[in-house]
């Protein structure tokens, strides 16, 4: 860990990928003390402020109803944030069991197990997101379900070609002749050897995750406004380019920040943990 | 007089696929008496390494194969046991070591852990200290200078030689009645095997292990083994004492296996013929050799 650590900080590139990770994780943990106004995170209308440019006390400018953009983004990368690490936690352990189960145990239960998941691999991720709403009431924790449901299969797929060349490992046949149960060589023999390269992959997938999220926001399928949300902000202000160019260019910026960021790590982790793929 | 610890007789073995059964194992017999060191020899793809997967009942849970005739495990028909008996027998009656060590340790557990894995098969709540007492044990048995590290090691800190030290403790930790080894240390270098063959040697000696022990080696097999089995083609071809068979090779397929050797005088390797007819002769069986219940 601390040897990690060391290397990431060594290479400039993944050093302001750390920082960038930081920068995001702390302003959405503190926001409530960084924020100038954190009542404008909420429905708060401030006619005598709205639409200005960039000046003191409102560092990235107001919105459309005169709420500080910079407060909105920091409550912003909290939203977006939640949503990645709670999609990543619910379809990084199914699409990881799948993956490991199929891997190993083949036959049938691999065939009928894959085939499901090559079916969801078969729409575009966007698309079976978008469906998932429409059918659904946009809110935070459908949209939490629909980016879950696109999600998962990329990992079984990831998971089940790592488990099919772990299980012809030495170690996972010295395993069985000692009389270990599947479940035991699933999970405490094959996983363990899977986990840099799942960990590489949630890394990487917090800011596409990130960017989806935005993307059904940006489309008015994601959370609901008075909630800040960096996709319906940049959607919000897109109406007003060139003018008001603050409304779209600091929200954009962010997820930009976000997602750049995530990906540097990612990168420097594949190297680190030599997962390349 | 006793069952011998392992009696295989007339089994077949064939794997079933898209393009009809294709057979591997045509009726061999052979048989293992308690703390008997047994090699059973032949070319890749003769039939060595699935009859040792047989014995441990791992081919048996393979829905394309077909398995005929008997194994018997210390006097027990292993087709009338269940897939659990045949489990629980596993690492704790018969065990096994492989030819990679290296590989066969999970590179992301210590040495001790994965000990510990191995005896909690004999005795479920062995607790941590107790387990960690008998792998040092175990290790300072097969010359590991240091057993508190190693155990506190991951394989890839080890030496190729310290594993299949290591492998060797592990196999022998719950003191199974049979061990099999399929081509042990045949990716370690000449010296190192020979030292860690003598040391399992001494071992199975000590512990009145009986072996299987399946190699294409003619010179190690004729260093470790009592009896010596020659497997061709899924048919055993000849069957006698070491000292017998390497001094007397009578079956046409051992002679040319036996002169296919490298001799270090030179010469170079001899023109011996891939498939040959003779290849195909009736088993050779040496004196006081047969297999219990037909020669005695």
């Amino acid at each position: 860990m601390k040897r990690t650590l060391f290397i990431l900080l060594r290479n400039p590139l993944s050093a302001l990928g750390l920082f960038l990770v930081a920068l995001v994780v702390l302003s959405a943990v503190f926001a409530d003390f960084i924020a100038p106004f954190p009542t404008h995170a909420g429905a708060v209308v401030d006619f005598a402020n709205f639409n200005k440019p960039p000046e003191w006390p409102y560092v990235f400018g107001t919105d459309l109803v005169g709420r500080d953009l910079f407060s909105r983004i920091l409550y912003a990368y909290r939203i977006s944030l939640l949503l990645g690490v709670v999609v990543l936690v619910v379809a990084v352990p199914i699409g990881v069991t799948i993956g490991l189960v199929a891997g190993y145990l083949g036959g049938w239960t691999e065939y009928v197990l894959m085939r499901i998941t090559d079916v969801f691999l078969s729409i575009p991720p966007l698309v079976l997101a978008m469906s998932m709403m429409g059918l659904l009431q946009p809110t935070l924790t459908n949209g939490m379900l629909a980016v879950t449901a696109m999600w998962w299969p990329w990992y079984t797929r990831l998971v089940y070609n790592l488990a099919r060349s772990e299980k012809e490992e030495g170690y996972v046949l010295a395993a069985e002749v000692i009389g270990a149960s599947k479940a035991h060589v699933i999970f405490r023999e094959i996983l363990p050897n899977c986990v840099p390269s799942i960990v590489t992959k949630m890394t990487l997938d917090l800011g596409f995750v990130i960017l989806i999220a935005s993307s059904l926001s940006f489309l008015g399928l994601g959370v609901q406004p008075p909630t800040p949300d960096l996709g319906s902000m940049v959607a919000d202000g897109a109406k007003y380019l060139p003018d008001s160019w603050w409304l779209t260019v600091f929200p954009g910026l962010a997820i930009l920040v976000a997602v750049f960021g995530f990906n540097l790590v990612g990168d420097a982790l594949r190297d680190v943990l030599g997962t390349g793929q | 007089m006793t069952a011998p610890t392992l009696a295989i007789r007339d089994l077949t073995l064939g794997f079933r696929g898209w393009a009809g059964q294709v057979d591997v194992l045509h009726g061999i017999s052979l048989h293992i008496m308690k703390g008997e060191r047994v090699a059973l020899v032949g070319e890749s793809g003769s039939g060595k390494s699935v009859t040792a997967r047989i014995v441990l009942g791992l081919l048996q849970q393979l829905k394309t194969a077909r398995i005929g005739g008997l194994v018997a495990f210390e006097g027990q028909d292993l087709s009338t046991l269940s897939a659990r008996q045949r489990h629980a027998l596993r690492g704790t009656r018969m065990s096994m070591i492989f030819q990679d060590p290296t590989s066969s340790l999970n590179p992301v557990y210590r040495i001790g852990s994965q000990f510990h894995e191995v005896l909690k098969r004999a005795e479920p709540g062995i607790s941590a200290a107790d387990a960690r007492r008998k792998a040092q044990a175990a290790l300072a048995d097969v010359a590991i200078p240091d057993p508190a590290r190693a155990l506190d090691s991951y394989s890839f800190q080890l030496s190729g030689g310290m594993n299949q030290r290591v492998m060797i403790a592990m196999a022998l930790a719950n003191e199974p009645s049979l061990l099999i080894a399929d081509e042990p240390g045949t990716a370690l270098d000449v010296t190192v095997q020979a030292q860690t063959l003598s040391l399992m040697r001494a071992l199975v000696e000590k512990h009145h292990t009986s072996v299987l022990f399946i190699s294409h080696n003619l010179g190690v097999v004729r260093e470790f083994a009592d009896r010596v089995y020659v497997i061709y083609k899924g048919r055993i071809v000849e069957h006698g004492r070491s000292a017998d068979l390497f001094a007397d090779p009578r079956h046409p397929y051992t002679r040319a296996l036996l002169s296919a050797v490298p001799r270090i005088t030179g010469g170079g390797i001899p023109e011996i013929d891939d498939v040959s007819e003779s290849y195909f002769a009736p088993m050779v069986v040496h004196e006081g050799c047969g297999e219990p219940g037909e020669v005695g």
